[in-house]
């Protein structure tokens, strides 16, 4: 047996790389140079080592942004992973219904991102909002402005609005590849509703919910216009998540070095996590 | 364990212009191998989908002992059913996936223990106990489906749709002999949905053919081989089907001057030679070998006749574009393509 | 004719040369992997492992490109233009050839004629069955007008009935025409039905050739026996010991007698335990032991016995196939 070897092949690729290397790889070497510098103005720098990561590290106001950070992806994904699941459980395998929720449940996903949060921000507003009224009007204290608790709920069930609808579409075209024999063949047998989800579903959607989850993950991670127009971070610091620390670093301050090493940081963080995610994932299922 | 009536049974889907199928009435004994044999899109998996509940009759009835279960739901019917491809929980180990049906149902663990080793002794898979179904192959995984629909004890009837497809030609019949027995020990209702001739007539007491809808005829897999009662029973079972010429060619029947009868006959049913004139004339088109007896070689001899092709089974003594004359051994006589009853021997 | 010679089907099995004459049908048969594929493509001028030379009619075109040979292929999974029409399908190998429409017109209608198409020219392909685009794929090959065409398992996919009425409309088509017509198959079933030769291929290598009752008659290897037999062929149990050299004796299914059919002279008994039978009407198989060896019977008729019983089967000392000494 002998393969017939073309280098030429290698050609093909290099458009890739190209673009890859220009949008990823250059960008991220520039973050990692400033990362390492103190910079004054343009042409006044210092090299300080590790001395931007160490601060940053040790910030207790990054600190902070980072457990809420990793309490909010959290809960994001407990909230919509099961939700989502559930949602497209409950939607019919095919009929005129099924096109009409698959369309509802696409328009969360076609609104930018800067108009759901002005959505939600007129939404719960408790002088005008519908939902901020309503909530006034049925005797609970509603106001995400003063209220750290409301704001996050507020913020939760935006992004739950926003993205359950990602897990749910995902989660329907998994479900959508178990043959109806399977469904035909545990009612038969007996299987409860659980039983046919453990056994039947759940398998079969193994990958799609790895991908579902890994989406979320990153895209949690790195929330910041929803969270920017509705809370501006407020009241307090109680919304600021790590992307907005960060923006009021590099862009409000202008300091350079230390959002840069932050953007490594956090930049390494997400790696992490989702590797960490898929390994897990993977690893316990040979 | 359960007789079957099927009254005035008819069957449409909304969106369709012709029942898929026909109105039907007949009864599977309690006990009885029952197969349903008939190209794709003949109705079986229609009939088989009303038998086991998945769909509602659009008129006329489906009793279970003379109780009506046309709104029943599968499993409360009773029932088992085998799919063409393996269906089972693929998470889960081969005793795991046996034992599901049986815990579902709440049976007690003695008695799981016990169906489960007679369900692995007969299937001879005790082997695989421990395995998960993605280790096993094609074969072995219809096999512990196959196990899974049989575990349940006192099932009113087992519905089996292609079970065999999966399983190479040459481990068929051993399948199929434990099917056999184990329907045998347990009285089990069986019903048996298939394409292949060879797998209804060898598995049935019975066979149903069906063709667009409609039940051409019920019968012992002899019968329906020997007397088939409609033309397209003639012609779709046996390798080739059946010849059918109308009677008005055929020189030792009855003069029909309405020139409606047709003359039925297998190809085995005639012999060829080229001496005295026949029931039919022609000339020899080709010729297809099978094998020898006794060293002379046999097969299929193909004629052109003035009344169509015909084929004839045996030894080939004659050549492509030899004159032939075809003596018939036995016939039978159809109308309308219907057979007549009063049918003899020439 | 098509000579081919010194073929080596890899570079490291043996070479053979065989013909292929026109107006008949030659079946190459063989198991999976037994190079009927790359040895058809070796033909066509396909990319193959094969090497060898190729005469057509004592011209050589081994180095002739695929599109200058007249050779049409025909495979397992054919393809037909999606977008075209039955009639467009079948004059695709003769666009920009500089037939006049009504040339074409004419040779579209009669290829469909013969191949029962004829209802179907302005049909899309996917409005036909599975059989009618097989034969649609078989008419596009039939169009470009070869001398030789090769069918490489054409009908694998097809339900049988519809496979029996294609062969025998092919045959009929091929033996006026005078065309070369090479089919691989895996199925000796297909070989009887459709050849008049055979060659037998067994590991890339020629096992034997012939006319298809020759072959069947006196296979050389117990191999060659066991291809042209569908089910298998039976051994026939000897008293040697383990390590001693046997003659090697077979029979074909088809040549063991139950006891009402057969006159006792002439014929070794056997006692045949029954473990299984199956029966499409018109034949029945039993499956078995004799002594340690299994057997298989296959009998015409419906035949009802019990399994388990043991039952006395006959053979026919004229239908044993005698094999040369072999280590056992």
């Amino acid at each position: 047996m002998f393969k017939i070897k073309d280098n030429r092949a290698w050609l093909g690729v290099l458009p890739v790389v190209l673009i890859v290397s220009f949008s990823g790889v250059v960008p991220l070497m520039a973050v990692i140079n400033y990362s390492v510098q103190d910079i004054l103005d343009f042409n006044t720098r210092f090299f300080v080592g590790f001395q931007w990561y160490q601060e940053t590290l040790q910030d207790p106001r990054f600190i902070e942004a980072f457990l809420r950070q990793v309490a909010f992806s959290l809960s994001v994904l407990l909230i919509e992973v099961p939700l989502g699941i559930l949602i497209a459980r409950g939607i019919p395998r095919d009929g005129w219904l099924t096109s009409v929720l698959l369309i509802l449940l696409a328009i969360p996903l076609l609104i930018p991102w800067n108009v759901v949060g002005t959505i939600w921000q007129l939404f719960a507003r408790s002088d005008i909002g519908l939902l901020g009224v309503t909530l006034n009007q049925m005797g609970f204290s509603f106001n995400y402005t003063v209220n750290p608790v409301d704001a996050w709920l507020t913020v939760l069930a935006m992004d739950v609005w926003h993205w359950t609808s990602l897990v749910a579409l995902l989660t329907f075209a998994g479900l959508s590849s178990v043959p109806n024999a399977y469904y035909q063949a545990a009612k038969l047998d007996g299987a409860s509703d659980w039983q046919v989800f453990r056994y039947i579903q759940l398998p079969r959607l193994r990958s799609v919910l790895i991908i579902a989850v890994l989406l979320r993950l990153i895209d949690s991670f790195m929330i910041y216009t929803e969270t920017f127009v509705l809370t501006g971070g407020g009241p307090g610091n109680t919304t600021t998540f790590l992307s907005q620390h960060l923006a009021t670093i590099a862009v409000g301050q202008f300091d350079l070095g230390p959002a840069a090493a932050f953007s490594v940081i956090y930049f390494l963080f997400t790696l992490l996590f989702c590797w960490i995610f898929y390994a897990s994932i993977t690893a316990n299922h040979d | 364990m359960t007789s079957i009536q099927i009254e005035e049974l008819q069957f449409q889907y909304p969106s369709a212009n012709d029942p898929a199928l026909k109105t039907t009435s007949f009864k599977i004994e309690n006990g009885e191998a029952f197969a349903l044999l008939g190209a794709s899109g003949a109705g079986k998996t229609t009939l088989l989908n009303l038998l086991s509940g998945l769909l509602e009759p659009t008129s006329g009835s489906v009793k279970f002992d003379n109780e009506t279960v046309n709104r029943v739901s599968g499993g409360d019917r009773n029932i088992a059913q085998v799919f063409q491809f393996p269906v089972l929980y693929e998470a889960l180990t081969v005793q795991e996936n046996l034992e599901f049906p049986l815990k579902a149902r709440k049976f007690n663990s003695a008695f799981i223990n016990e169906r489960i080793k007679n369900i692995m002794n007969h299937f001879e898979m005790e082997n695989l106990r421990n395995r998960r179904i993605g280790e096993l192959s094609l074969f072995q995984k219809q096999l512990v489906s196959i196990g899974k629909s049989l575990v349940r004890p006192n099932l009113s009837a087992v519905l089996l749709d292609e079970p065999l497809t999966a399983v190479e030609p040459r481990m068929k019949w051993k399948l199929r002999n434990t099917l056999r027995q184990i329907q045998k020990e347990e009285e089990l209702t069986m019903i048996y949905v298939t394409h292949d001739q060879t797998e209804a007539l060898t598995f049935a007491n019975r066979v149903a053919v069906m063709d667009q809808g409609h039940i051409l005829q019920i019968a012992t897999p002899d019968t329906i081989y020997r007397q088939p009662d409609h033309k397209f029973v003639g012609s779709f079972i046996g390798n080739p089907g059946m010849n059918f010429v109308s009677a008005t060619f055929i020189r030792s029947t009855t003069p029909d001057t309405g020139g409606t009868k047709e003359i039925g006959f297998r190809p085995e049913w005639a012999v060829l030679n080229s001496g005295q004139p026949g029931d039919l004339s022609g000339q020899v088109k080709t010729t297809h070998l099978t094998g020898t007896t006794l060293g002379e070689p046999i097969g299929i001899t193909w004629v052109s006749t003035n009344a169509g092709e015909i084929a004839i089974k045996g030894v080939l003594n004659h050549h492509p574009k030899e004159q032939v004359e075809i003596h018939l051994k036995q016939y039978l006589t159809f109308h309308n393509n219907k057979r007549l009853v009063a049918n003899s021997d020439v | 004719m098509l000579r081919l010679k010194n073929i080596k089907i890899e570079s490291n099995s043996p070479a053979f040369d065989i013909d292929f004459k026109p107006g008949i049908t030659t079946v190459i048969l063989g198991r999976n992997n037994s190079g009927k594929t790359p040895l058809l493509r070796f033909i066509a001028g396909l990319p193959t492992r094969t090497r060898g030379s190729l005469l057509l009619d004592n011209e050589e075109i081994t180095l002739t490109k695929p599109q200058q040979r007249p050779i049409a292929l025909v495979v397992q999974n054919f393809v037909n233009y999606p977008n075209w029409s039955v009639e467009q399908n079948i004059l695709s190998p003769l666009r920009h050839k500089g037939f006049s429409t009504l040339e074409l017109k004419e040779r579209a209608h009669q290829l469909a004629c013969t191949l029962g198409l004829e209802g179907l020219l302005s049909s899309m392909p996917n409005e036909l069955s599975g059989g009618q685009q097989q034969r649609l794929a078989i008419a596009r090959a039939l169009a470009q007008d070869a001398r030789v065409l090769l069918l490489d398992e054409p009908f694998v996919n097809l339900d049988y009935k519809l496979r029996e009425s294609i062969t025998l409309e092919l045959r009929n088509l091929f033996n006026t025409k005078g065309t070369t017509i090479i089919y691989a198959t895996s199925n000796p079933r297909d070989a009887f039905a459709m050849g008049d030769e055979a060659l037998l291929l067994h590991e890339q290598a020629k096992l034997q050739s012939g006319s298809i009752l020759d072959v069947y008659r006196s296979p050389e290897t117990i191999e060659a026996a066991e291809m042209m037999s569908d089910p298998g062929v039976n051994i026939i149990p000897t008293n040697a010991k383990a390590g001693e050299r046997a003659p090697l004796t077979a029979v074909r299914p088809e040549h063991i007698y139950l006891a009402r059919e057969i006159s006792t002279h002439e014929t070794e008994r056997f006692e045949f335990k029954i473990r299984g039978l199956e029966t499409s009407g018109d034949e029945t198989i039993l499956y078995g032991t004799v002594a340690n060896s299994t057997w298989v019977i296959r009998r015409p008729s419906m035949i009802e016995a019990p399994i388990d019983d043991t039952i006395n089967v006959f053979v026919h000392k004229r239908d044993l196939i005698h094999f040369p000494l072999k280590q056992i």
